[in-house]
């Protein structure tokens, strides 16, 4: 368990431990959701609305924090699964860390590495992650759709993008799609928070 | 007749399985099949019409107006109904023709996660955080294909910059017309 005890070293513990004092005020539906996360059942975490929630029921935390927490619990239980930690071996890798944590924060990492920790898969090929390709680049064009021969007076915008992608092989494929304004804006506005989550983590 | 308040949009994407019959049925159970029959094509002409041109408040009223001085044209009754019916489903309609008109690939749907790239075989000393996106590409009613493609910050930056590119020209084009 060598590697395992390692990773969590250079964990910061200050942030390990702020991890858990926050993960363990989170509700037992959103722990879940985070072990479902790392099981691939869902994308990802919704780093926002979890943040949201976390605020009306009083718990100080920002997007950015709250990332940083998702992304250290997840890698905990991935790590531990990969390892095949049982929930004590688990338990005392955290180390001395575990002793300066309240402990309802140690029964709630027991409890949902009890319930949860064996369905977590240990492979990151699994799922709907069946080849990860590398973004490379995007081409795009701009254009107007006047009329057509269901409607006379179109007129919306919309753009054409052409994303450049490589496989894991290195193959390069084109992938082209349209998207109206208000799909666009959507579009941009994901990679922006996805830039943000990235400076913070 | 006064013309029923929910008059079912016709001219809606065409998905709609309403046969005439169950309409006569629900709306005018006592009107002949040939009366209703002429009834919801002249409606179903006239929203066709207004669909098309995507018109105005401004465009409707003129239009119905002129309808309404017709010779076998429409009450005023009838015209009230069908503007308060565009007024409220323009918007969804206009979208729904918008949606027919394209026929390439579109952005279903996109999901993404950050991740913390760890490299497992040896002690962890940098955790580069990585963007997992997973994009659902296809083409309306036919199957998707999922993407899945992996952003480091410079990938993200790279793409931002571009997508800054694009709302600058949409920008400039909407500005124009």
């Amino acid at each position: 368990h060598r590697p395992f005890y390692n990773s969590i070293q250079t964990c910061s513990s200050g942030l390990l431990k702020y991890a858990l004092k926050i993960f363990s005020n989170l509700s037992s539906l959103q722990c879940e959701q985070i072990i479902q996360h790392l099981n691939h059942k869902i994308p990802g975490v919704n780093t926002v609305e979890l943040c949201q929630r976390l605020q009306t029921s009083g718990i100080e935390v920002n997007v950015g924090d709250l990332a940083k927490i998702t992304n250290t619990v997840s890698f905990l239980f991935s790590t531990a699964a990969r390892n095949n930690l049982s929930t004590e071996e688990l338990i005392t890798a955290l180390g001395s860390t575990v002793n300066t944590l309240p402990k309802h924060a140690i029964q709630v990492i027991r409890h949902v590495w009890n319930e949860q920790g064996k369905s977590v898969g240990v492979s990151e090929d699994k799922g709907n992650m069946s080849t990860v390709g590398q973004f490379v680049d995007i081409k795009w064009k701009l254009g107007v759709a006047m009329s057509s021969d269901t409607c006379r007076s179109l007129k919306y915008p919309y753009v054409t993008v052409a994303l450049k992608v490589a496989d894991s092989s290195g193959q390069i494929t084109n992938k082209c799609f349209e998207m109206t304004v208000p799909q666009f804006k959507n579009f941009f506005r994901q990679f922006k928070e996805m830039a943000a989550v990235l400076e913070t983590v | 007749m006064a013309a029923a308040e929910q008059q079912p949009p016709a001219v809606d994407g065409g998905k709609v399985d309403i046969t005439e019959e169950l309409l006569r049925g629900q709306l005018y159970p006592e009107a002949a099949p040939e009366e209703f029959r002429a009834l919801r094509a002249k409606m179903g002409g006239l929203l066709q019409s207004i669909a098309s041109a995507d018109m105005d408040l401004n465009q409707l009223e003129a239009f119905l107006t002129a309808q309404t001085k017709k010779q076998g044209g429409i009450t005023s009754d009838q015209a009230a109904v069908i503007a308060k019916f565009w007024k409220n489903h323009r918007v969804k309609i206009h979208e729904s023709l918008v949606n027919q008109s394209c026929w390439d690939n579109v952005l279903k749907n996109m999901n993404w996660r950050v991740d913390l790239k760890s490299q497992s075989r040896h002690v962890d000393q940098i955790n580069t955080p990585v963007a997992i996106v997973e994009m659902e590409l296809g083409k309306y009613g036919q199957e998707s294909e999922f993407l899945c493609l992996e952003f480091d910050e410079a990938k993200v930056s790279q793409m931002l910059k571009k997508l800054t590119e694009i709302e600058e020209s949409m920008t400039a084009l909407t500005q124009t017309t």
